[in-house]
């Protein structure tokens, strides 16, 4: 059992000691005080938040038409 | 009894297959213009002049295009109607109202084909470096896509008249609606991106 925690406080502690401290949405854009490397950033940021406003859309969608007949049919 | 056929089962579930498709299609067509508006990004913020210095002298119709954009959200309002009428089975505004929606699209193309040629006449081609080319891009799926929804509302129009609708049957409709007020959303996102940023 304590053989276990050790051996994943060990795999855990060198996890945390390869991450990297900062993440950019842009890798390549070394400097981010140049237009270009903004304009990556901000349309990398933009573009990664689109898949989850999609499935949102549709799931929301999905949840509201079900919830709607339910509602119907108990009243 | 009445007996109801696979179709009209389809179509009394909470959420038809039909309508389903178009939401993964708009989901997709989301994903397509969000690349377009992504690349957009790029090149705006890239850029320290917009437009560039050597298209200085080139401005873009906004006046018009505003015009053209509340044309274009008129008919959004028009088709939400049309379904709304048709839910309440009144025939007769229901098709004078999808062919008034189908009307104002058409205006809206044909405008933005005059405004296209004005632009190219003043030199804004595709050829003119990356202004021409995103603004032509993404203006020109939006108005594949007006084309498309145009298209599809002849299609329902020429259905409602020959009667295939009804308050209980009007798939059809609901599904064109959906993609009618999906591209006419689309384009004051696009227009204020495009025309002022």
């Amino acid at each position: 059992m304590i053989r276990h925690i050790i051996l994943w406080i060990l795999i855990i502690g060198f996890v945390i000691s390869i991450l990297p401290h900062t993440l950019e949405a842009c890798p390549a854009c070394k400097n981010l005080n140049e237009p270009i490397a903004r304009g990556f950033n901000w349309s990398v940021l933009f573009m990664m938040s689109m898949p989850f406003t999609v499935f949102g859309i549709i799931g929301g969608s999905v949840f509201y038409y079900y919830r709607r007949a339910h509602n119907k049919l108990k009243t | 009894m009445m007996v109801q056929t696979d179709f009209q089962m389809t179509e009394n579930r909470p959420l038809s297959n039909a309508k389903l498709a178009v939401l993964i299609l708009l989901g997709s067509e989301t994903m397509l213009f969000s690349g377009l508006i992504g690349a957009f990004l790029v090149f705006r913020m890239g850029s320290v002049a917009w437009p560039p210095l050597s298209l200085a002298e080139i401005q873009l119709p906004r006046l018009v295009t505003g015009i053209n954009t509340i044309l274009l959200v008129i008919s959004g309002y028009t088709m939400f109607q049309a379904l709304r009428s048709i839910q309440l089975d009144r025939v007769k505004l229901f098709q004078n109202l999808l062919i008034l929606t189908g009307a104002l699209g058409l205006v809206f193309l044909i405008i933005q084909g005059w405004e296209w040629i004005q632009l190219i006449e003043k030199g804004l081609t595709l050829q003119s470096g990356v202004y021409g080319a995103i603004f032509y891009v993404l203006i020109g799926c939006h108005a594949v896509h007006v084309l498309g929804a145009v298209i599809w509302l002849t299609i329902v129009i020429g259905m409602a008249i020959s009667g295939r609708f009804s308050s209980d049957s009007h798939i059809g409709v609901e599904t064109c609606t959906i993609y009618w007020i999906y591209v006419v959303a689309l384009w004051p996102i696009l227009y204020f991106l495009v025309y002022f940023a």
